[in-house]
């Protein structure tokens, strides 16, 4: 067997640097290692490998060159209306939050010198001094009334809508405090006023094309669906950084396209590239590759409101029938971890470790879909390109079910409106739900009787009072012991199965610096442009 | 002479005109078709209800949609493309400088393109059957057959990836001298000759043979007149109507059908710009590049058929 | 005219060696396409290899695809979807375009000029909104995909045999014909189409490989073959990653699209000279 060492790749190494930033033990790394099929004693010299990460120092100058993969007329500079990763990484640019995550997914103060509660329910924000806007003025508690409370209005188009309802007043106390009142206590705050529609505007800002914030780069041009140039802030409040003289995005839409831009030293970095491209990156010298898994994933939801969903048995044979493994292996071709049909990923303080993921078992499917009756009758499940690598999981599943004389009737429907006209609309689809950071959010979003995206309609009193409690306990054990409980409910309750949380891969000129990976998202959480700097 | 084609342009104006309106209505229905607006498809997955009814009124879309597209008809005669709805810019301006990119690769595709095929498909003609005119043939054939994706892919792969010769994307605007430019437009206007020049030279090659075939040429060659001669000196100006026309609809194609070479070197132009306006039900963007195309399209067939009358006196 | 034609022509119905070449290719494909459930050695949504664009193998004759699966097998039941739907999508196509084009060439007047203007309104509207809006009013069906490719080769088959018919139009033997007192079937029929079959045909032939491409981008509108199953131009789109490795599941497809397109086109130019040629 040692020779399958072979199928490791540097890739491999970012998932194991990965695991040790999460502080992951050597006894789980290497368990890791095995289950990837590398021999113990090649495990060992792939860890000290991804160990010795370089200790470089910054070098300040030169142009950055990125490349994100979707851009449209719709792009933006408003961060509550962002929704493309183009425009995150844009408002990340130029623009602050009052905290953000850092690498291990701890909350850190960026804006805000300190959030602080008594009873997690009215919150005292204090603003660091002498931050100024590109245009020279100080930010000041007016700004960032302004910039929360212009999510409670519809007008917006607020993306955090529903998460923003919670606030029920801002007011500014003296110019640089800030008093947040929530409708009922949440510990989890600070956690949220990272996300980044949280970003901090001009007071009275409607005008969101000249991108007037406070972050390290000013805005210089920016041509919805073609590109944005922006310059260092000589001014930026931080010590550090940023390093680039200028920061030029834009987004190059076909995966090979973006990938072949890298590889002819067009950018110097490709975002999310596909598990199929590392192979020709790799193969190229002078490029480096970085994985981040952060809780996306792509979901089968089976309505239990609806045929053949409301048979319990046709859940529960579903459920058997995916075959994780072989689509972490053959579809995501390993830029996967196995998941077990709950959203909380294993890179949460959260997550329920003795919760396993079901077992591929045809045989217990085929009992099940028996005993619904289901056997010989076309079922049709609605898959898109809207939804990452689902009309593959959709085939795989089909296939499944062809063997055990199951018909699936996959029906690959356009990705042009296919969030409002198939998700959450279908018996059976797909979904696709990106990072959130944290339990609370996940589960009010998706799984609470009243959720606005309940993607199976599970409804559940019990479930909807724990959400409740855990949600004002400041005492983080209590907390972890009610969301595990929590995670086994959906996870057997619910009608989703979460097969694998998505990993998501930047390929970059090796020239590119210290660029780390980030439990929100790719790129760095989006914030990249800030922290990377150019080797001369 | 010279009336009678004033005449016809005349009337084809007002026609092209009315072509325009029905166009116009047809775009404007088809979109309304569509599930979804603006506001439901900004919002994605966060697309409440009242988080809808907000920003629709935020953007002015409460009108019902005709009220909006017979506005955006009044502005157009008044010579204003109207305001995107998703970003609030101007049509105009978001369209301006992606136009002049598209023109500009189109005439530089046509100028390259234009002459090869003819030449290619004359000269095919000429040696119909001969080993020259098969290979032309399987060469013409084998190209188009290749999808537009790969050759596009393949073309940065090689000269790009592996050679350097050439940069992998086309910024349009980077140009500053005659040498950058040919190097950036190198390979997308051979990936669109690929596309744009098999039905012109098969088209070209098929009415001169046809015209060959007709009696008084047929005559004149055993009366011992050469081939060659023959057919540049009588087929070809009886086949100028139908290979004008094919020169046209594969012109048109340069004018609208290009979303791929310019998705694959991301080259800022029209097609993605309408596509971009279809994603997001942008009606006034829609209507705009529609109308763009159409006008493309109707003035490159209205000048094929002009050509074709002034070169058969029989159709005046 | 060259030794060879005249020889054609004596023996009547023969086909040169070249159009035998293209004929057999195309029926090599259409008994590929109709015993393909029979024959192909995998099931074409299984994932039989390990490895991803595997090579060229004894266990897999023409490698494997982007997730693993037999690309023999895809390839089999591909050409069912590739070659039977251009077929039917070309033939509905040109035999509206052209009939509609000679007839409006001879009738000429409002009847032309409505048919014109209308055809060119319908090319004017953009591809991918008409193809969205057919999913969204009538769903997903071979034959909804079969009537939308062939809608949209219409209005270009039109015109250029429009511009075909309107120059022999002009001749004294339609003139004749037409004081005969012939019918307008009669015309374009008997007078008409022998005149422009041979360019009528190239054009056919070019419009079916258009359509074999525009098919797999209809696919990716929800408009198409449905999973597992794909036609040749999707087993090329979703395999377009493995260009860089010069995989086979890129490659072959491309070959099997060159081979039935060429050995169709190759055909339409050798074809016997009775049906191929002039017969006034």
């Amino acid at each position: 067997m040692t020779d399958r060492t072979l199928n490791w790749t540097p890739s491999d190494d970012a998932m194991v640097e990965n695991a040790i930033r999460r502080g992951a033990t050597r006894r789980e790394l290497l368990h890791m290692l095995l289950a990837g099929g590398v021999a113990l004693t090649a495990g060992g010299a792939i860890l000290g490998r991804a160990t010795s990460t370089l200790a470089a120092t910054p070098t300040s100058g030169g142009h950055l060159k990125a490349a994100g993969w979707s851009a449209s007329t719709a792009d933006t500079l408003d961060p509550a209306k962002a929704s493309l990763s183009t425009d995150y990484v844009r408002c990340c640019a130029l623009y602050n939050r009052l905290t953000f995550l850092d690498k291990g997914g701890v909350t850190q103060m960026e804006l805000a010198e300190s959030v602080e509660s008594a009873d997690a329910k009215v919150w005292t924000v204090k603003l660091r001094s002498g931050v100024t806007f590109h245009d020279g003025k100080s930010l000041s508690s007016q700004d960032v009334v302004f910039s929360l409370m212009r999510h409670l209005n519809p007008d917006v188009g607020s993306k955090v809508n529903s998460i923003a309802k919670q606030i029920t007043s801002v007011k500014a106390v003296d110019p640089l405090t800030v008093e947040i009142t929530l409708a009922n206590p949440n510990a989890d705050l600070p956690t949220i006023l990272a996300m980044h529609h949280f970003m901090i505007v001009q007071d009275g800002t409607t005008d969101f094309s000249k991108g007037i914030g406070t972050g390290a780069f000013k805005l210089e041009s920016f041509q919805p669906g073609v590109k944005s140039v922006a310059v260092k802030n000589p001014h930026y409040f931080k010590s550090q950084g940023p390093y680039l003289d200028s920061f030029e995005y834009f987004a190059i839409s076909d995966d090979n396209a973006r990938v072949n831009a890298l590889l002819s030293g067009d950018i110097h970095l490709a975002a999310s590239i596909k598990p199929r491209s590392m192979k020709l990156v790799e193969s190229q010298p002078g490029f480096a590759l970085s994985q981040t898994t952060s809780g996306n994933y792509t979901n089968l939801n089976m309505r239990l409101d609806m045929e053949p969903g409301n048979k319990a048995d046709f859940v529960a044979g579903m459920k058997n029938l995916v075959n994780r493994e072989q689509i972490q292996k053959s579809v995501m071709r390993g830029l996967a971890e196995l998941a077990n049909d709950q959203p909380i990923s294993p890179a949460s303080i959260y997550y329920n470790a003795d919760l396993k993921p079901k077992a591929y078992d045809p045989e217990k499917a085929k009992f099940h879909f028996q005993k619904a009756g289901l056997i010989g009758q076309s079922i049709p499940v609605v898959a898109s390109d809207a939804a990452t690598a689902s009309v593959d999981m959709a085939t795989l599943v089909q296939q499944a079910g062809a063997d055990i004389g199951i018909k699936l009737d996959v029906q690959r429907v356009p990705s042009d409106g296919y969030w409002s006209n198939y998700w959450l609309k279908a018996p059976v689809h797909f979904g696709n739900i990106n990072p959130r950071p944290t339990p609370d959010i996940l589960f009010s979003l998706l799984y609470s009787s009243d959720a606005p995206w309940n993607e199976s309609q599970f409804k559940s009193t019990k479930f909807d009072a724990m959400l409740v409690e855990a949600r004002g306990l400041l005492d983080q054990a209590k907390r972890k012991a009610i969301y595990d409980e929590m995670q086994v409910m959906i996870s057997e309750q619910a009608g989703t199965v979460i097969p694998v949380f998505l990993s998501n891969v930047d390929a970059l000129s090796a020239k590119l610096k210290g660029l780390e990976a980030n439990p929100l998202g790719g790129q760095m959480g989006y914030a990249f442009a800030e922290y990377v700097w150019l080797d001369a | 002479m010279s009336t009678y084609v004033l005449n016809l342009i005349t009337v084809r104006l007002l026609i092209a005109a009315l072509t325009l309106l029905i166009v116009s209505f047809a775009v404007f229905f088809a979109t309304a078709m569509l599930p979804g607006d603006t506001a439901t498809i900004l919002l994605g997955q966060a697309a409440t209800p009242e988080a809808v009814a907000g920003l629709r009124s935020a953007m002015h879309l409460d009108d019902p949609a005709y009220l909006r597209f017979l506005r955006w008809l009044v502005g157009l005669f008044r010579g204003d493309l109207g305001t995107s709805y998703v970003n609030n810019v101007a049509v105009a301006d978001l369209i301006g400088g992606r136009f002049v990119n598209t023109m500009r690769l189109a005439g530089i595709t046509a100028l390259f393109s234009v002459p090869l095929a003819l030449t290619l498909g004359i000269t095919a003609a000429m040696f119909r059957g001969s080993l020259y005119d098969r290979a032309v043939t399987i060469l013409t054939i084998g190209i188009i057959s290749i999808p537009e994706f790969m050759v596009a892919t393949s073309a940065v792969l090689v000269f790009s990836v592996y050679l350097k010769w050439l940069p992998a994307l086309s910024f349009a605007n980077d140009v500053t001298s005659i040498g950058q430019m040919l190097k950036v437009f190198a390979m997308p206007v051979i990936s669109l000759t690929f596309v744009v020049a098999a039905q012109m030279i098969r088209m070209t090659r098929a009415a001169v043979i046809d015209t060959i075939n007709t009696p008084y040429v047929e005559t004149a060659l055993l009366k011992g007149a050469s081939r060659p001669r023959m057919v540049l000196r009588h087929a070809l100006p009886n086949a100028v109507g139908p290979i004008v026309n094919a020169v046209a609809l594969s012109l048109s194609y340069l004018v609208g059908g290009v979303i791929i070479v310019e998705t694959i070197f991301n080259y800022p132009g029209i097609a993605k710009l309408m596509v971009d306006g279809v994603a997001t039900r942008d009606l006034p963007l829609i209507q705009t590049c529609a109308m763009i195309f159409c006008v493309g399209y109707l003035s490159l067939i209205t000048l094929a058929d002009i050509i074709a009358i002034l070169a058969n006196p029989r159709l005046r | 005219m060259t030794p060879s034609v005249t020889l054609a022509q004596k023996f009547g119905y023969r086909f040169s060696w070249v159009g035998m070449i293209g004929l057999s290719i195309m029926l090599l494909w259409g008994i590929m396409a109709l015993i393909a459930p029979n024959i192909i050695p995998h099931p074409v949504g299984e994932i039989v290899d390990e490895d991803y664009f595997g090579a060229i193998s004894s266990r897999f004759w023409l490698g494997s695809d982007y997730l693993g699966r037999d690309m023999l097998s895809r390839i089999l039941m591909g050409a069912r979807y590739t070659v039977g739907i251009s077929l039917a999508a070309v033939s509905i196509a040109c035999f509206s375009g052209v009939v509609l084009g000679m007839t409006a060439a001879v009738v000429g007047g409002w009847f032309d000029a409505a048919v014109s203007r209308f055809l060119d309104a319908m090319n004017s509207i953009p591809g991918k909104l008409s193809g969205l809006v057919v999913v969204a009013a009538v769903g997903s069906s071979i034959t909804v995909l079969i009537v939308t490719l062939a809608v949209i080769y219409t209005p270009g088959a039109y015109r250029f045999a429009r511009a075909l018919a309107v120059n022999i139009n002009t001749m004294d033997y339609i003139t004749v014909a037409r004081t005969r007192g012939e019918g307008l079937v009669y015309i374009i029929g008997s007078e008409i189409l022998p005149n422009i079959i041979g360019p009528v045909l190239a054009d056919l032939g070019l419009r079916f490989v258009f359509i074999v491409l525009l098919l797999s981008g209809l696919s990716f509108l929800g408009l198409g073959v449905q999973p597992p199953y794909a036609d040749w131009g999707a087993l090329v789109h979703e395999n377009v990653g493995g260009l860089p490795f010069g995989a086979p599941a890129v490659i072959v497809p491309s070959l099997a699209i060159a081979s039935l397109t060429i050995s169709v086109n190759l055909l339409i130019d050798n074809l016997p000279q009775k049906i191929r040629d002039r017969s006034a």
